[in-house]
């Protein structure tokens, strides 16, 4: 519900890709998580890792599909959101993807275009193999390169300015190493990622080099059949490729638009964009109404950005890393689950402090003592 | 344009909004940011290690929004 005088309730949802995620560390697994802040918000930003379950997607319409660079750049307030009806996506294909798995990769594009009815515009290949490498940093977050970056840029401009291509899905070609360990364990909904870290460089290449909505979907062999399979791991072995929930995505993300500083002597002022005149629709961090990580997660680039938006985090999704509020100084709302985030998020939405929900309430204390004339007989 | 990782080291400085400037200067002498984290905080030391991604060189195109 929103009254007139009201301004949409906007929550941020992060769960970085690649640190290990206890919830949306695996296969979409916090989808369920972002469903259920969607009920309780007018709008929610978050991002493709939250979001994308390979096969598996729901669409939801007051959710903004923004991928991680981008959030940055958001939170950071140098760049705004601007909702879209539709996008023409443009497929990028590494040419180190062989023939038979490239096809199948078109396939689900034409799918998603015959029976989702996506705009899909006509699809480059890379001039070379971008060459995908894997790591695992000492924190345990994983991370990767490719070797041919200017490849894969090459062609996205080409979508851009031939294709007329107003997002950007990318297919890269990964290792399969199907019998590493960590390969293993995330098939048993444990360990950390292994691709996530590669896959989330790829997309904020091009995200910082072409500010348009990009996604990427691994190209990889389908893996033998696994009877211990996790549940949460699962929406990442029903077919042949991960394209469809990125090409969803894709259809409906914002747009990004940037304010212009210009800097005269003596003074900071903001020129508009004149050929990208401000809209009504378009959204900035200050309007940002809370924003949920996971407990241990809080050193990212956008949180720091938000420092001074309501912060909830949440214990029971733990991540590699080791950064709580509490340790930057942040204030936070510390909750267990996001079972209570929820909770947190609807008090919060409609003016409730949340201490009231508890049965102690304590009696309001004087702020300062020597300041409360009762305290020492002064008035 | 070739991508690197990197880890570095930062003292904590009292506000937020300083550390993360402090962290994007520091990043910067390294090449263009492209993804970085505080993954851990030594109270002690008052030190946060951060891993980062950036990237050297320019991929410059006539049609690109940015020069790298």
């Amino acid at each position: 519900m929103q009254f007139v005088s009201q301004r949409p309730y906007t929550v941020m949802l992060i769960v970085p890709t690649g640190v290990g995620a206890a919830v949306g560390g695996y296969a979409g697994d916090a989808l369920p998580v972002a469903r259920a802040i969607a009920q309780v918000a007018d709008r929610l930003i978050t991002h493709p890792n939250v979001l994308n379950g390979a096969q598996l997607y729901w669409p939801l319409p007051n959710a903004l599909y923004v991928e991680g660079y981008a959030l940055d750049q958001f939170a950071a307030g140098r760049w705004g959101l601007r909702p879209v009806h539709q996008n023409r996506v443009g497929l990028v294909l590494d040419c180190g993807i062989e023939p038979d798995l490239r096809q199948r990769h078109l396939q689900a594009a034409d799918a998603t275009r015959a029976t989702l009815g996506l705009s899909l515009s006509d699809y480059v290949v890379t001039d070379a193999p971008l060459g995908v490498t894997l790591q695992t940093a000492a924190s345990g977050a994983t991370w990767g390169t490719i070797q041919n970056p200017d490849s894969l840029l090459r062609a996205v401009d080409k979508l851009i300015t031939q294709a007329g291509a107003e997002a950007i899905a990318v297919v890269v070609r990964f290792p399969d190493d199907e019998g590493s360990d960590a390969l293993q364990q995330y098939r048993q909904g444990q360990g950390v990622d292994p691709l996530a870290g590669a896959e989330a460089v790829i997309s904020h290449l091009v995200v910082r080099t072409f500010r348009v909505p990009c996604a990427h979907a691994p190209a990889l062999l389908p893996l033998p059949l696994d009877p211990l399979l996790a549940p949460k791991s699962a929406a990442e072995e029903l077919g042949h490729t991960f394209l469809p929930c990125v090409l969803v995505g894709l259809s409906r993300a914002p747009q990004i638009v940037s304010q212009i500083v210009s800097q005269t002597i003596g003074q900071i002022g903001t020129q508009i964009d004149t050929q990208n005149p401000a809209q009504p629709s378009d959204i900035w961090a200050n309007q940002v109404d809370a924003l949920v990580v996971p407990a241990t997660a809080c050193g990212g680039s956008a949180v720091l950005s938000l420092s001074q938006t309501r912060l909830i985090t949440v214990g029971s999704n733990t991540t590699r890393m080791q950064v709580t509020a509490a340790s930057l100084g942040l204030p936070a709302i510390a909750v267990n689950s996001y079972l209570e985030a929820l909770g947190a998020l609807v008090a919060h939405r409609a003016g409730i402090d949340p201490t009231a929900l508890d049965p102690q309430l304590h009696a309001l204390q004087p702020l300062d003592k020597t300041l409360d004339g009762k305290a020492n007989g002064k008035c | 344009m070739i991508i690197q990782f990197i880890e570095l080291e930062i003292g904590l400085l009292p506000a937020v909004a300083e550390l993360e400037a402090a962290i994007a200067t520091r990043l910067q002498q390294h090449g263009e940011p492209l993804r970085w984290a505080i993954t851990q905080i030594d109270p002690v030391r008052q030190i946060a290690h951060i891993e980062a991604v950036v990237t050297v060189g320019d991929f410059t195109h006539p049609h690109s929004v940015c020069s790298s």
